[in-house]
């Protein structure tokens, strides 16, 4: 099988997604995203460099200033506070999660052969297959994991996989709407830490299924 | 035969009877220097082996013929192992190389090993040869569907033919960086080395590998420790040889380079191996499993890779 360079980095990062399904210390999961991110920010630099789009420089440059490095320091910075290490309570055991996944990015490239694709333009399948494989892949360790923080990684990998597919499939978007992107999403992990404090100040844990307790 | 072939034979056994030694000193030299330590010469594993061939062995009374028929069976399977296994660029060419069979005669060797471990009678034994098994078991699948990824895609089971250089042979970079991977992984369990085994523990209730040739001693307990470096020295040969196919690709390298660049690269991965053994913490027991997981996922990649390709339009 034939790949271009942009595929290889799609792959990569599509392969990083079931890794981190398969462990459970919250600092592996955020330097194995800071990881798959800097693949989707090198990915980024290459389309931008075959299209000649020069704003797509900027926008790699933000992935890796905010995404790849910010986002994870901050999570990062959290787990300490809250001194939460590990999630060590899962739905699914690791291991099997991690399986799961990649019985996922298979199912992934069965799904991207059935896109309807216009024959005229240009669509990547293996670009396709990556991309969905990361939504899935966020799905999975959002729906497995209970402690909160690991769900907003789960969040944010979902979110690469959907930044992956614009990517891959429209040769990138316009620099203000992937600003807008990476603002909103810096916003939401904001938040979520700040969410996060509050519950571990009013529930002690921030484990997601104990926080039914209150209720009568 | 021709002078060249001959040459490469003798290059081969050098390669064979030294490389073992080295590799094993080395890791012990950059394990040292991690624990700010000089540590031993690299040729120290060579001396300590000798000096254990010369030592009075002493053997517990309840041992059978087993006890030493294994012993001298695992150094038969690693030493014809390294004759079928292309871990070095320039092993002859042996027919019957074939995948199946250098699976399951490293599975003969784990066999014998583990009644070496039983025969003894040592408790300790047992319980190194019960936990033995169980990595085995997990950790099989990982080395099978990598290999058999490779495999299929050169559409041969024959090693030497799957391990080719130049035009008739695979050249597959991404297939082979993640055939790789599962078999670095896979190895480091198969050897019983840093995370789910620490070879260096002096606690007999957390030994894999140690703990099965506890009662060895003197000649045998030489025996042992040459085929564990033997053993090693085969599996990260295979794995450089698996990178370098991936680096090298199409491209025509003269045999000497190549042959350089096999003996380096299986030297470069020991010593990432000791890096990683003295930066790196043992897993909990019930954690090995989990790190398993991380090799048998690379293999089921390798797989999806190889079918995919079979469906590419």
């Amino acid at each position: 099988m034939n790949l271009s360079l942009i595929d290889s980095l799609a792959m990569g990062a599509a392969l990083v997604g079931p890794m981190m399904a398969g462990s459970g210390h919250l600092r592996t999961n955020l330097s194995l995203y800071g990881v798959q991110t800097a693949l989707l920010a090198v990915a980024s630099g290459l389309v931008a460099d075959s299209k000649h789009e020069p704003t797509m420089y900027v926008v790699a440059l933000a992935i890796v200033v905010l995404k790849a490095i910010a986002i994870p320091f901050f999570l990062n910075w959290i787990a300490g506070r809250i001194a939460v290490r590990t999630d060590s309570t899962f739905w699914l055991r690791p291991p099997v999660a991690m399986h799961l996944c990649v019985l996922f990015l298979g199912f992934s490239y069965v799904l991207s052969q059935q896109l309807p694709v216009d024959a005229a333009r240009h669509y990547s399948q293996i670009g396709a297959t990556a991309a969905i494989s990361l939504v899935l892949s966020g799905l999975v360790l959002m729906l497995t994991r209970r402690l909160a923080i690991s769900q907003i990684v789960g969040f944010l990998v979902t979110e690469n996989g959907i930044y992956l597919f614009a990517l891959t499939q429209t040769n990138g978007m316009p620099l203000f709407v992937e600003m807008g992107i990476l603002l909103d999403v810096l916003a939401g992990v904001m938040i979520a830490g700040l969410l996060l404090f509050d519950i571990k100040k009013s529930f002690e844990h921030i484990d997601v299924e104990k926080l039914a307790d209150l209720k009568d | 035969m021709t002078t060249e072939s001959i040459a490469g034979a003798m290059c081969f056994l050098g390669a064979l009877i030294v490389m073992p030694i080295v590799v094993l000193g080395l890791i012990r030299k950059i394990k040292a220097r991690f624990q700010n330590r000089v540590g031993p010469p690299l040729l120290q594993p060579f001396f300590d082996i000798a000096l254990l061939f010369r030592k009075r062995e002493t053997v517990s009374d309840v041992t059978s013929w087993v006890f030493h028929g294994s012993a001298a069976l695992i150094l038969a399977v690693m030493l014809i192992q390294a004759v079928l296994i292309p871990w070095l660029s320039f092993k002859p060419a042996v027919p019957g190389a074939d995948l199946i069979l250098v699976l399951y005669l490293f599975a003969l060797s784990k066999l014998a090993l583990i009644f070496f471990a039983f025969d003894s009678a040592s408790p300790f034994g047992a319980f190194g040869a019960s936990r033995e098994v169980t990595l085995s078991l997990l950790v099989e699948p990982a080395s099978m569907l990598s290999l058999a990824a490779l495999a299929i895609q050169s559409q041969s089971t024959d090693l030497s033919r799957i391990f080719a250089y130049g035009a008739n042979g695979l050249h597959e970079p991404v297939l082979w960086c993640i055939a790789g991977m599962c078999l670095l992984l896979a190895s480091l369990v198969e050897l019983s080395r840093m995370p789910v085994d620490d070879p260096t523990t002096h606690l007999e209730l957390t030994m894999v590998h140690e703990a099965m040739i506890l009662e060895a001693s003197g000649p045998t307990l030489a025996v042992n420790e040459l085929s564990h470096a033997i053993h090693m020295t085969i599996l990260f040969g295979l794995v450089g040889q698996c990178f370098i196919h991936a680096v090298v690709g199409a491209t025509a390298i003269s045999p000497p380079v190549l042959a350089a660049l096999s003996v380096g690269c299986t030297f470069i991965i020991a010593a990432l191996v000791a890096v990683f053994e003295s930066v790196a913490v043992r897993v909990h027991w019930r954690k090995a499993p989990e790190f398993i997981a991380y090799a048998v996922t690379f293999g089921l990649f390798a797989c999806l890779f190889v079918i995919a390709g079979s469906h590419q339009p």
